[in-house]
């Protein structure tokens, strides 16, 4: 994991987009806590600059 | 066998600024081996290279492939197809497999993404040590089994310097290096051998190293 974060810091991308957490399929309320950790730093960190700009843009108001 | 490090990422960038299509060639032997320009790695440098590229804004379009031995020419000719689409190629192979594809293609750049290291055993996960430095005049046999020309900083042949500490080398600053000389002599020590190290060795003849110039192995029996 470590490595990998490496690997996308030289590429110009924030590391912590990507995280890796160990958990069982009993753990439901630690997932949902991970989701919105997760969540909230995608949120935080804002689009991947890789992505689709196009995906991004906010639709334009149509006037009249 | 033959061990290489990948070059920084900025300086392959660097390399194929000026290409727009840009293949990406490892190579099956030694350097997949040592975890550097294997068909895992070719993969890993692509897609940081199409990643870095789109971020600065002029990407590129980089294809994989790797093949058996890229020091062949034969296995290289798998990669004709590649090779002819690319602006320019970047080897994940050792400073031979460069030259080799340099000069089967000579109206393509190949490029290194790698710098060689030498000839190296991995004496732990992750860890690569000199072993040998294919001075073409082999000493093993004198020295039980242990290479003072690959392994002493100074390359003795009558060992140890003075700078042999506890069984340490005082070069390397990490102050961890085993002088090979004190190895050498507990080894025959060991085999009962030490009187072997009573006999000093003339200078060594370097001809048959670098000291020559560009080495040549020719064997008429196996030539067509």
């Amino acid at each position: 994991m470590n490595y990998t974060k490496r690997l996308l810091a030289e590429v110009g991308l924030e590391p912590e987009r990507l995280e890796m957490f160990f958990l069982s399929s009993a753990e439901g309320v630690r997932f949902a806590e991970i989701a919105t950790e997760m969540t909230e730093r995608a949120r935080r960190l804002g689009p991947s600059p890789l992505k689709n700009e196009k995906r991004f843009e906010q639709p334009t108001e149509v006037e009249g | 066998m033959i061990v290489a490090e990948q070059k920084p990422l900025n300086e392959i960038k660097a390399l194929i600024a000026d290409a727009d299509k840009v293949l990406i060639l490892g190579c099956g032997t030694c350097v997949t081996v040592c975890f550097a320009g294997g068909e895992k790695e070719v993969a890993i440098l692509a897609s940081q290279l199409r990643m870095a590229t789109r971020l600065d804004g002029q990407e590129k379009e980089i294809r994989e492939l790797t093949v058996q031995r890229q020091c062949e020419f034969e296995y290289n000719e798998l990669a004709a197809d590649y090779v002819s689409d690319a602006d320019i190629v970047v080897s994940l192979a050792c400073g031979i497999g460069v030259q080799t594809m340099n000069e089967q293609y000579p109206d393509k750049l190949t490029v290194p993404g790698l710098n060689t290291g030498g000839l190296s055993q991995p004496t732990e996960q992750g860890v690569w040590e000199e072993r040998c430095q294919a001075c073409g005049d082999c000493v093993l046999a004198l020295t039980g089994g242990l290479c003072p020309v690959a392994r002493c900083a100074k390359s003795l042949l009558n060992g140890p310097c003075g700078g042999s500490q506890r069984g340490i080398c005082e070069v390397y600053a990490d102050r961890e290096t085993p002088c090979v000389w004190d190895q050498i002599y507990k080894r025959l020590e060991k085999l009962g051998k030490l009187d072997m190290l009573m006999e000093i060795q003339p200078a060594k003849n370097w001809h048959s190293s670098r000291d020559g110039g560009q080495r040549k192995i020719v064997r008429e029996d196996l030539r067509l």
